[in-house]
């Protein structure tokens, strides 16, 4: 099975080529490139036209079926803390951007995916590496860019469509644009509701569900005004809230564990595009976001979890892009970031600000080869300032075959949750401190006579936090051997310093720990990706992936060879012996596989109007946490198994392509694994879409 | 064509591999002779943190359990305590610290009685373990208590740890505690689980604790013998 996942390519890459230029059109906004696009790490681009051929809802749905890509639950944060590693980084460390811009509000590092919805998406660029060069903080292992609704008004038209289906899963979107001002302006909103009643894994809970079920309203707009031939301002608004309430119960007779979560994101930006020159463009932008969550789980009598914040981002940038010559063009930028945070767990310091400027130069001499540097410098209010670059270079030394090299570095800067927090598990009762707070709150539990013992690490958490670091190398090879053909192989290696993990500082007369942070780890992640694709017929496309990952820290291999307790031994869980550990019994970091793959189909048959995909995804087993107790991984630990996902879609168009009718089915063999509470089993749905126009040029191209 | 043959041979291929129940293997206690206790129910009332109103809750209170009828005491007063009406006491956070029924150890809630017990860790499957260290050996390895493994110290062998992940208490499977009871019989005992149902992994923070899945088995005729099926 794997070899022939190594032989196939993924659509998802492929289908960039499907972004074809869209031609007659009366208002010609001015237009710049996302940065995503410049990056010297691996770009993967997901096109609408993919998007509409899986007939996916959610993002999370989308992204899952990515090469190198995972879905992953952290228990540890809550049922509804779910995000998205990347080559092995979790979540915490892939920044996701909207339009270019930030996007806010994560549990415990967890973006959260399925926030979003898929209709108001045209386009997906997923960069694979440290890229702090082009985004600063955050991008310390990867990015993912949503490129929303960027309409081409050839005339006014609306799109209405609607799918139910399991677990009264229901997705409906209103979407509509219109040019006016005489051609000199254009509008678009899209809305967008969905329902699910969420999904249940868990054959011990009596009532509620382990993927939560939820309502979300989402919004989108855009408004374009051309002042001139050389000036177009921008508007764009999204606004988004999702309620959600799920009453689990073990067992009959028992309490419920109410979780109720209501959480409102909002993004809005105003931009002023100019062209300067035919070559030289300028962008002045101001991007606010907002992002609230109230979350709180209770059994009745008390309050078990809490994530109640409110976030704010504000963001005052101006790029540019100046092609200076055919074979040089240089991007820019500068701006400022002020960020705001009310959390009910963390005390004082509630903003940061940070400054930043980067310039990149692509230097292309002729087909054969190309180069492009850049660097990037950042300015925080308390950590200071850091210097990024980033360097990529290509070279084809014949027409079948492409190289690429590239090397980039990533950083994220300690969070106001590692800085601020103050926080006390109201049903385990450790407690876990941010480094500024640690001085006060230990000497005040100590007045209190709650602290048995003060550990002499405490002392070292001081203020100076440092950010976490990344390198990432990056060689790949792309070959076609015929036209037909595609092959890409590469290999990565992701090199991570100063970690931030939890250190135990003190501990309660009740047992249990005080906790706070350091910077400990040094981590790798590193492997391959290979991506193979074969169109040899009109319409039919076939491709595969398959990543291979080795993710380990460095700092548990040193624990391990030390031969300290408890990393000294590894106790057989079957036959109860335990004996001493070596280095070689550390597997890696949990949550990781080995193997990763993907197999899919789309076909499309123009004749009939209809189209087809077929996708297979496999993950390989992963760790899912220590049943030993020597605090690493090993082989009698707790893992998930392997599986595989069957996903498969079917359209049909009708009416002049007017309506379209599509039944997706999602997880067809119905695999679910209690340990992987946020993955849904079968979803069947049925949908329909209706295209109200006065001039189908549009669509047809967009169908391309 | 080829296509359609090959999509059908994955599909085939794919049913076969599909696995039932959410991978949720259940494993069997009953074998006959040993007592199996499924989720007797602890403190559930009590939190090591902070409640609902933010007053600190109170302690776990701890509960006294004599083999013999499955009889479940919350008496703590120094009578009960001190008295051979139970075997094994489950005390302190999510009265997991369990200890046998002792008159001279200080630290036992029996100090002061004529409770004979004593506990040591025999590390192997609770089937495999058939006879008993002699008294002398039990009096020479005597843990006192079992709890949190490897804590306050590393020699403090105990029942379950806490995940570094989760935060969450595991327990350390196919390991046996020989015991002798307050009235000085030979026993063993597994200690199965914390968690309400005794699920295979804990995937919820807030999965209801503690109700105790655990099992034992008493030689009643005074002999060494633990032999089990």
């Amino acid at each position: 099975m794997l070899l022939c996942l190594v032989c196939f390519q993924t659509y998802a890459q492929d289908s960039s080529l499907h972004v074809k230029t869209l031609q007659g059109v009366d208002v010609r906004a001015v237009r710049m490139e996302p940065l995503t696009s410049k990056a010297s790490m691996p770009v993967t681009v997901i096109s609408k036209k993919a998007l509409d051929m899986m007939g996916s809802r959610r993002l999370d749905e989308v992204l899952r079926e990515q090469t190198g890509l995972a879905l992953v639950s952290d228990i540890g944060a809550g049922s509804r803390a779910v995000g998205v590693q990347m080559q092995g980084l979790g979540s915490a460390y892939i920044m996701v951007l909207i339009d270019g811009q930030p996007m806010i509000g994560r549990n415990s590092g967890n973006f959260d995916l399925s926030r979003i919805t898929v209709s108001e998406i045209e386009r997906i660029e997923i960069v694979k590496g440290a890229s702090s060069c082009l985004f600063g903080s955050e991008a310390l292992g990867g990015v993912i860019n949503i490129i929303t609704r960027q309409n081409i008004t050839n005339g006014r038209q609306a799109m209405a469509q609607v799918r139910y289906g399991t677990q009264n899963n229901t997705d409906i979107t209103l979407e509509g644009e219109t040019p006016f001002a005489a051609g000199k302006a254009d509008a678009s909103l899209s809305l967008n509701f969905f329902h699910t009643d969420g999904f249940n894994v868990n054959p011990y809970l009596t009532q509620g569900v382990t993927a939560p079920p939820y309502n979300s309203y989402s919004m989108q707009g855009r408004m374009r005004y051309k002042l001139g031939p050389a000036h177009t301002l921008s508007f764009t608004g999204r606004g988004a809230l999702r309620t959600s309430v799920n009453e689990s119960v073990y067992g009959t007779g028992m309490a419920a564990n109410k979780d109720k979560m209501n959480e409102s994101d909002l993004n809005g930006s105003v931009a002023l595009l100019s062209s300067i020159s035919n070559n030289w463009k300028l962008k002045t932008q101001y991007y606010l976001t907002r992002y609230e969550s109230n979350q709180r789980v209770s059994n009745g009598k008390a309050t078990l979890q809490r994530n109640e914040f409110a976030q704010y981002f504000h963001r005052l940038e101006v790029q540019t892009v100046n092609n200076i010559s055919n074979t040089v063009s240089v991007t820019g930028g500068v701006g400022g970031n002020l960020e705001t945070m009310a959390h009910n767990e963390f005390i004082n310091g509630n903003a940061m600000s940070a400054a930043f400027a980067y310039m990149q130069g692509d230097w292309k001499p002729g087909v054969k080869a190309g180069a492009r540097l850049g660097f990037r410098y950042d300015y925080h209010n308390y950590y200071g300032g850091r210097i990024n670059p980033g360097i990529g270079f290509n070279y084809s030394p014949f027409s079948f075959l492409d190289i690429k090299a590239a090397v980039g570095t990533g950083y994220k800067t300690p969070g106001f949750k590692e800085r601020f927090q103050v926080f006390t598990n109201p049903q385990a009762g450790y407690t876990v401190v941010g480094v500024e707070q640690a001085a006060s709150v230990l000497a005040s539990m100590q007045a209190n006579g709650q602290i048995s013992e003060i550990r002499p690490i405490a002392k070292t958490i001081s203020n100076d936090l440092k950010p976490e670091t990344s390198v990432s190398y990056n060689l790949g090879i792309t070959l076609t051997p015929v036209k037909m053909v595609k092959i890409e192989v590469s290999g990565f290696y992701n090199d991570l310093s100063n970690f931030i993990n939890t250190v135990q500082v003190a501990t309660q007369t009740n047992f249990q720990p005080v906790w706070s942070y350091i910077n400990l780890k040094k981590s790798f992640t590193g492997g391959m990706e290979a991506n193979v694709s074969w169109a040899g017929i009109k319409g039919l496309e076939v491709s595969a992936g398959y990543q291979l990952l080795y993710a380990k820290d460095r700092g548990m291999i040193d624990s391990v060879k030390s031969g300290r307790y408890p990393y000294n031994k590894v106790r057989n869980n079957e036959t109860g012996e335990t004996r001493a550990s070596k280095a070689s019994d550390y597997i890696g970091l949990e949550n990781r596989s080995r193997h990763m793959g993907n197999v899919r189909v789309f076909y499309e048959y123009a004749p009939l109007g209809m189209s087809a995909t077929f996708r297979v995804n496999y993950r390989g087993k992963a760790g899912y946490d220590d049943a030993n107790n020597n605090r690493f991984l090993d082989k009698y630990d707790t893992f998930i198994d392997g599986y595989y996902l069957l996903n498969a879609s079917l359209e049909k168009k009708l009416v002049k392509d007017k309506l379209s009718v599509q039944l997706t089915v999602d997880n067809l063999m119905d695999y679910t694994d209690m340990l992987m509470p946020a993955q849904p089993g079968r979803i069947v749905m049925l949908g329909a879409k209706w295209r109200f126009t006065g001039n189908t040029q549009r669509i047809n191209q967009i169908k391309e | 064509m080829h296509t359609r043959t090959a999509l059908l041979a994955t599909l085939l291929l794919f049913a076969a591999c599909k696995k039932e129940d959410n991978n949720v293997k259940k494993d069997t206690y009953e074998d006959g002779v040993s007592t199996v206790i499924y989720d007797l129910a602890g403190d559930t009332e009590a939190s090591v943190g902070e409640g609902a109103d933010g007053k600190v809750m109170r302690p776990f209170k701890p509960f006294f359990f004599r083999f013999n009828g499955k009889q479940q005491s919350w008496d703590s007063s120094a009578t009960n305590r001190q008295s051979n009406s139970w075997d094994i006491a489950f005390t302190d956070v999510y009265n997991a610290l369990v200890y046998p029924n002792s008159g001279t150890d200080g630290r036992n809630p029996g100090y002061g009685g004529a409770g004979k017990g004593l506990i040591v860790m025999v590390d192997k499957p609770y089937a495999s373990v058939t006879q008993a260290p002699t008294e002398a050996e039990m009096k020479t390895n005597n843990l006192g208590f079992v709890g949190w493994d490897g804590y306050p110290q590393p020699y403090n062998d105990g029942w379950y740890f806490y995940s570094l992940q989760t935060h969450l208490a595991i327990a350390i499977r196919n390991r046996t505690f020989v015991l002798l009871t307050a009235e000085g019989k030979f026993a063993k005992l597994e200690l199965i689980n914390v968690y309400k149902g005794n699920p295979p992994a804990v995937t919820d923070l807030h999965w209801p604790a503690p109700y105790f899945t655990f099992r034992y088995f008493v030689q009643e005729d005074g002999s060494r013998n633990l032999k089990t099926p």
